[in-house]
């Protein structure tokens, strides 16, 4: 069960309502929309080309933004010594034993990382919609995080029940076949997804009675994108191709609040607003060179290997990819009570650096 | 009841002699035949599985609870793993099998979710 909010709130949002709306899915509705309206229903190269670009400035940054939180400090990895040091090394060995056998290694590697991908966006789903939901004052108790849970993840087995196409399909230049599912399947899990809709509807519609008010609608925005995402969304070819890319976005801007948090709490009130401009350009420049040291530089320092570049980096992109999955699950839990504080904070109170944080 | 463990000792007795070539004729000998990459790969993540134990015995006592829970789980991982890649074409065969192989995957993630982060020494402590 979450902890009332600590102090009373100056507003629900981290920014303000548009940015948190756009942000958190609002934008990738109307980029699906868009897409969906305006496009043919084939990934097109230009399509391909964006959302590597786009790559270089959000997705690369997400994945160097959980690195630098664990590794940034030696307390952080003696509290968490096997995911700092003990799982590279796993992973390390899973890399080499995919690059040895890449015929029935590599294959079932990348598969591990495509499957696990969607269970960590519907992770983040369900965390960012506690958070709203902390924030907003909706309680969620046992049989409302059921209901939650239960919808985002049988979205998530609905999305594998209905593939785009029948077809192995070459993700990061491995060639993956396609996983048949029975047809029961997918309806039972579409009827599951419903049943659970309909009671976190019920929940919502009595939250708003006893409360006298609507619930804001950016605590359920999280799972409705989540929905378009994985079920309309991975239909449609070319939205397809940028649903990983808005998934950093929102991982990104819940980060970009952890750190501004933090270290607003460490200084005065005076010139803020300039320390805010100023931690968040050096902590987005600082993050864009990490992504590119490990996504562009790090596949590189295997060119000696005897496989194509395509390959190499797929393994390589599908290790960091799990290594992120892990330590996204600590780097939240760093120092409890300081990593709670600065998401229930808002730019007001950066601005302002009234609330104390214990670090 | 002597005599029916003499005679029921007898029949094992022949049995063996009757079988026993029979069978050293057919017992495979692994050793002498070139070890598959397959082979290769499994015995790479038995010798990580086993490291991973030892890491937590010699540890015992100068690590957290916590840390032992985490490097039991990096084995499981490693376990499942090479199960996926022992097994994972039924993933894609049998239409079936794949709900079984998924939702079993999505049981080691959850488990993992739970990793390093204390939930589980805490369950324990609760109790």
């Amino acid at each position: 069960m979450l902890r009332p909010p600590e102090h009373p709130l100056r507003s629900l949002y981290f920014v303000n309502g548009w940015l948190d709306a756009a942000l958190i899915g609002g934008l990738s509705i109307i980029v699906f929309v868009a897409l969906r309206l305006f496009t043919s229903n084939h990934t097109t190269s230009w399509a391909i080309e964006t959302a590597s670009i786009l790559s270089v400035f959000v997705n690369y940054p997400h994945f160097s933004a959980t690195v630098y939180r664990l590794y940034q400090s030696p307390d952080n990895v003696r509290q968490f010594p096997v995911t700092s040091l003990g799982l590279p090394i796993l992973l390390i060995g899973a890399v080499a034993a995919s690059l040895w056998q890449p015929a029935w290694v590599a294959p079932y590697f990348v598969t591990l990382f495509l499957v696990w991908s969607p269970y960590h966006y519907s992770g983040q789903t369900i965390g960012i919609t506690m958070l709203y939901a902390r924030r907003s004052g909706f309680e969620v108790g046992r049989w409302q995080r059921l209901a939650l849970t239960t919808f985002v993840f049988s979205t998530f087995i609905a999305n594998f029940a209905y593939p785009r196409s029948g077809d192995p399909i070459m993700r990061y230049g491995v060639m993956i076949p396609i996983i048949h599912f029975p047809a029961w399947f997918g309806i039972l899990m579409i009827a599951v997804m419903c049943a659970a809709a309909a009671a976190l509807l019920y929940f919502v519609f009595a939250w708003s009675r006893t409360q006298a008010r609507l619930l804001p609608a950016i605590v359920l925005l999280p799972a409705v994108t989540q929905l378009i995402w994985f079920l309309p969304g991975t239909q449609t070819a070319m939205f397809y191709e940028f649903i990983p890319l808005f998934h950093s976005l929102q991982y990104l801007y819940i980060a970009w609040a952890m750190q501004i948090g933090l270290r607003m709490s460490e200084q005065a009130g005076a010139g803020a607003h300039r320390s805010i401009a100023y931690e968040s350009l050096r902590w987005l420049l600082r993050n864009c060179a990490g992504g590119i040291a490990m996504f562009i530089a790090l596949p590189w320092l295997f060119f000696w290997v005897n496989l194509p570049m395509i390959t190499t980096a797929g393994v390589v992109v599908a290790a960091l990819n799990i290594h992120h999955f892990f330590v996204d699950g600590v780097i939240w839990k760093l120092r409890n009570t300081a990593a709670t504080s600065p998401l229930m904070m808002n730019v007001a109170d950066w601005s302002a650096s009234r609330v104390p944080v214990t670090v | 009841m002597p005599i029916a463990r003499t005679v029921a000792g007898l029949l094992f007795v022949l049995a063996l002699l009757c079988c026993g070539p029979v069978l050293a004729q057919e017992l495979p000998k692994p050793l002498s035949d070139p070890v598959t990459g397959r082979e290769a790969f499994l015995a790479v993540v038995i010798v990580a599985m086993m490291f991973g134990g030892l890491v937590s015995f010699f540890l015992f006592g100068r690590v957290s609870e916590k840390t032992h829970v985490a490097l039991a789980l990096l084995s499981v991982l490693a376990g499942g793993f090479s199960l996926l890649v022992l097994f994972g074409s039924f993933l894609y065969e049998n239409p079936v099998a794949a709900i079984f192989v998924l939702l079993l995957l999505i049981g080691m993630f959850k488990l993992m979710s739970l990793f390093e982060s204390g939930r589980a020494g805490r369950k324990q402590s609760k109790e």
